[in-house]
């Protein structure tokens, strides 16, 4: 019982707050965290360093190897081998998810694609790194290609399932009208599905950056690989600071996506990118308040 | 040069017949109008000569060549609209013209201006300029309807099969609808086959009539030989006062003395 109100203490340390006669108060010394987090070698949310760089240097700020993400420090490694693994696997996801479905590609024909994507399927995330590293090395090269492959595969399956769903009016609408078979699938088909795609994907997003932090820990750096190595030096304080920064990333980009969501959806007020941004801390309590 | 011939049309969906041994001819350049109840078949009619639904036997016959498929001289307006819901007003009404550019046109809206100016002038005529950059989903039933018969001007048809265009207007706009489709026709010497339900609109705009009943044709001919009788034969013994409006020489409306069935 000893030990484990010890080890606990390695996650959670205690410091003294304050001390009357001969009671001592103790406290969460969240200042250990929050040294760790920030740490200038290595911060974890914020480079102010990076930060910096707006007004000195713009052009690497934006156009550097990360580019704006290496603003975040660690979170932002993790952060962009999310986004972009989604952001290369997407137009295959899409090429697969249209040709997939029976609507667009005749019955035994439409399998070609259809088993392509379950084939992706089959195979986890962080196989997909391990296969990968001998053609792009172990790092976030590497994780980036297996999330975008990944995403070929899940993001796909929800696309063709999504065009299962349509009704044919428009589709007839459009034959009558004399289309072309592009013409008939990007206006009749690919119209009635727009918004649920655009949804689906900011989904699929918020579960890379969560792979991201897997595949991470693999190696392939941002916060994972700071929990993997925090936890080879039995530095658990280290870890749970890493935990919480890797808590603040998920739900970040979880509400930065609804945000997004409901911003596409309401098009009769078209709200600008900073109003989404400055606007989110009062909306944010309204949504909590009810 | 659009005639239209209905050859011995039969369609069966499984048991149900919607439409048996069906034959009627509309010359070119006819403003034809189908009658008939609800389930009477009026919609798999006009379906069949849009060539979206296979008849089952016989055929029908656009310039004496058989329809497959759809064409693009044929457009068509829906009773369920079918309208694009996610993009604007405008933007379904230049769908009529997608068979004019490719596809990268059509989903940049890089149509050339006469285009443009065509999809704004038919949205104007059904009364919806002001809606044209509001997303179609957003717009009353009355107005998606509207939408759909733009797409259909836009479109330039030689043929043009309107499924009940007016059935979710008020009387006024119906009748402004009604008399746009003819005036179209007239102008654009197209040959046109709308389904009603309202007899009066059918008496005031038709010049030839098809009545169906069971998807059999129980009527076939001209304005003047749709009589009162004839509208019972189409509809069943129903109560037809007031319903039975004939414009008199002079043009004022009288409701007929005969159509008070009591
Ligand atoms: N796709 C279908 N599958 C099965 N039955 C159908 C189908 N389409 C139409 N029917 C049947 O065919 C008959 C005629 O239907 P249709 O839609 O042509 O009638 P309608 O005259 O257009 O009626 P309304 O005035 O209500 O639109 C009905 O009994 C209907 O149930
Ligand atoms: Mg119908």
């Amino acid at each position: 019982m000893e030990f484990f109100i010890e080890s606990l203490q390695d996650f959670f340390p205690v410091t003294e707050v304050v001390t009357i006669g001969d009671v001592t108060v103790y406290g969460l010394a969240v200042g250990e965290y929050w040294a760790f987090i920030t740490r200038p070698d290595q911060p974890l949310l914020f480079d102010p360093s990076v930060a910096e760089l707006l007004w000195t240097d713009p052009v690497t700020f934006f156009f550097g190897e990360l580019g704006i993400f290496s603003v975040f420090g660690q979170a932002g490694i993790t952060l962009a081998m999310g986004v972009a693994g989604t952001v290369i696997g997407f137009p295959l996801a899409l090429f697969f998810g249209v040709l997939g479905s029976e609507r667009v590609t005749p019955f035994p024909f439409n399998f070609l694609f259809r088993g392509t994507m379950s084939a992706i399927r089959a195979i986890p995330a962080i196989i997909w790194m391990l296969i990968l590293i001998p053609l792009a090395g172990l790092g976030a090269a590497a994780a980036t290609l297996a999330i975008a492959i990944d995403t070929i595969g899940n993001l796909g399956r929800l696309f063709v399932d999504e065009l299962e769903e349509i009704e044919d009016g428009p589709i007839e609408a459009m034959e009558m009208a004399g289309a072309n078979y592009p013409q008939k699938i990007t206006f009749g088909m690919l119209s009635q599905v727009k918004s649920s795609y655009i949804a689906w994907t900011l989904y699929i997003t918020e579960i890379n950056v969560r792979i991201a932090v897997t595949l991470g820990a693999f190696g392939a750096g941002g916060l994972g690989n700071v929990v993997e190595v925090q936890v080879g030096l039995f530095q658990f304080t280290n870890v749970m600071a890493t935990l919480m920064c890797i808590f603040v990333l998920i739900i970040s980009v979880e509400l930065f996506s609804q945000r997004l969501r409901s911003r596409l959806r309401s098009d009769e007020e078209k709200m600008g990118f900073a109003e989404l941004i400055l606007g989110f801390p009062d909306r944010f309590a309204e949504s909590m308040l009810k | 040069m659009s005639k239209i011939v209905v050859d011995s049309l039969t369609k069966e969906f499984g048991e149900t017949v919607a439409l048996e041994d069906l034959s009627f001819e509309i010359d070119d350049g006819e403003f034809a109008i189908v009658l008939g109840v609800s389930g009477s078949g009026k919609s798999t009619l006009l379906r069949c000569m849009a060539g979206l639904t296979p008849p089952t036997e016989g055929e029908v016959r656009i310039d004496g060549e058989p329809v497959t498929g759809p064409r693009k001289e044929v457009a068509m307006i829906f009773q369920q609209h079918n309208i694009i819901g996610d993009i604007t007003a405008y933007a379904n009404a230049l769908t009529g013209s997608i068979t004019r550019h490719g596809l990268l046109k059509s989903v940049l809206q890089l149509q050339n201006p006469p285009e443009k100016y065509r999809a704004l002038e038919a949205l104007e005529t059904v009364g919806l300029l002001d809606a044209a950059q509001q997303k179609a989903r957003r717009l009353s039933g009355g107005q998606q309807q509207r939408v759909g018969v733009a797409r259909a001007l836009v479109q330039e048809p030689e043929v043009l099969l309107a499924d009940e265009p007016v059935s979710s207007l008020d009387p006024g706009s119906s009748q402004q609808v009604m008399r746009y489709l003819r005036t179209a026709a007239q102008d654009r010497d197209l040959t046109a086959m709308v389904s009603l339900h309202q007899v009066n609109l059918a008496r005031k705009f038709g010049q030839r009539f098809v009545g169906l009943r069971d998807g059999k044709k129980v009527f076939d001919g001209y304005r003047d030989q749709l009589t009162i009788d004839v509208v019972d034969e189409i509809y069943g013994d129903i109560d037809t006062e007031g319903m039975f409006v004939v414009e008199t020489d002079d043009g004022t409306e009288t409701s007929s003395e005969q159509g008070a069935t009591h």
